[in-house]
């Protein structure tokens, strides 16, 4: 499960880095679908810290 | 179902100056972005060529531009500075700073007065090729879910490039390719001169550097961007800290926070293909040394614009007729981007000493020209070793 933090300020860093393509960006929200498998990548690109990957 | 020539997806720079020439050639155009206010929040530090004007074929208007740009000073680790402004030196471009909440917003006015249709608060959720070549992209506004079909479909949408990634294009920016950005704009600002744009560089910002760009005489964008493989800890972070090590922005206020990524890659492999093109960002058209990309993404968006109408025009909206789009943009920024991207490996790739010497060394030389080409045989000159790791890149 990925965990978006309140601060998240949806700029899309995550979703351009995503290779699954699975990360929605709407204007105040941030959707994962299904494809998601966890990789991380996301995490390590956020400029904000604002992903985290729950155990 | 909406039929369309031409549906652009994203209204930064890029895709409404690709809307707007699209429109100004005859075909008829849909522009849209998901966003409330087309230009906000920016993702951005706001410098831009003056030759972007040119581009635009527009005057520049002083509703959008902050300030105007005489130079830059470069700056070591150990605070070792090299001032290179145009009262001593000849500047190749010089530029401004803009405001891109109002400068955005104005470029999509351009794009409706030439007759593209706008739709704000849009999103695009996915797309379908049809059978005769054409793509069908589903759109929501407000709960409502449509679908527009149009002939030519260009993806501006940014380095989330959704657009790219569900038409298969090869265009994915690698991790190590996407400079996380972040930068505050403050006010309180102790520039010592509010008409430079100021570098720092080393272990301030690992795969970037520290920038400070002037929009007023104390008013100042000061942010970064990391490549966060090379970095410990997250860009938000070594923003705070260079903020407040930096004597210019230890008092200031920050009155804004923006973060964003910056695919600093070069060219993606596949700009195009049958029906559809992509321009801006979502097509890595950003300087990848300087991580600039407003004049680019412009550049891109005209050429994509242009070819669009064209192929409208001739009813021939195949990846061959299309190839002209990608022909033009590799002639136009190609080689610079790969001759960029070569430099900027091999400045990440200096530790915080080696870039001290070469600063103290750049001190002793007198520029009177000054280039990327004069930068770097200066560079050469001051760290022999560059020449083996850059070859003859440059000379």
């Amino acid at each position: 499960m990925m965990i978006v933090k309140d601060w998240c300020s949806y700029c899309g860093c995550c979703a351009g880095v995503c290779v699954r393509n699975c990360i929605e960006v709407k204007e105040t929200a941030l959707v994962f679908d299904e494809n998601c498998n966890e990789c991380g990548i996301c995490v390590d690109a956020c400029p904000l810290a604002a992903l985290e990957l729950e155990e | 179902m909406i039929k369309t020539d031409v549906l652009v997806i994203g209204a930064g720079p890029a895709g409404s100056t690709a809307a707007r020439f699209a429109a100004k050639g005859g075909a008829k155009v849909i522009l849209m972005d998901k966003k409330s206010e087309i230009g906000s929040p920016k993702r951005c530090a706001e410098g831009v060529s003056k030759k972007t004007f040119d581009i635009l074929e527009l005057e520049a208007d002083p509703h959008w531009i902050t300030r105007e740009i005489e130079g830059v000073r470069l700056v070591a680790p150990d605070g070792t500075d090299v001032w290179l402004t145009n009262d001593v030196i000849e500047l190749p471009e010089a530029g401004y700073i803009l405001e891109r909440k109002v400068f955005d917003k104005h470029l999509a006015m351009e794009a409706g007065r030439e007759g593209a249709e706008i739709r704000i608060k849009t999103q695009a959720k996915g797309l379908k090729k049809e059978a005769d070549g054409s793509y069908t992209v589903t759109c929501e506004c407000m709960g409502e879910v449509y679908d527009i079909n149009a002939k030519i479909l260009i993806g501006a949408d940014g380095p989330e490039s959704h657009v790219a990634k569900w038409a298969g294009l090869k265009a994915i920016t690698k991790p190590k390719h996407m400079e996380s950005g972040i930068q505050f704009e403050m006010c309180n600002a102790k520039m010592e001169r509010s008409d430079v744009l100021e570098f720092y560089f080393g272990s301030v910002a690992p795969g970037g550097y520290f920038w400070l760009f002037p929009k007023g005489d104390d008013i100042v964008n000061a942010g970064l961007a990391i490549i966060p493989e090379m970095a410990e800890k997250s860009a938000y972070e070594y923003l705070v800290d260079a903020v407040n090590n930096c004597y210019a922005t230890k008092d200031a206020q920050p009155v804004e926070i923006n973060v964003g990524g910056d695919p600093v890659g070069g060219l993606v492999k596949e700009m195009y293909n049958d029906n559809i093109m992509l321009c801006g960002d979502a097509a890595s058209q950003v300087n990848p040394l300087t991580g600039g990309g407003i004049t680019s993404g412009i550049t891109g968006g005209k050429y994509a614009g242009q070819v669009a109408a064209e192929a409208i025009k001739v009813g021939d909206c195949s990846k061959k007729f299309l190839k002209k789009y990608d022909k033009l943009v590799r002639e136009d920024m190609g080689h610079d981007m790969d001759k960029y991207s070569k430099a900027c490996d091999y400045l990440w790739s200096l530790d915080d000493d080696e870039l001290n010497n070469i600063a103290h060394a750049f001190q002793d030389i007198e520029f009177t020209t000054i280039g990327t080409t004069e930068l770097v045989k200066a560079l050469i000159k001051a760290q022999p070793k560059a020449a083996l790791k850059l070859g003859k890149l440059f000379l």
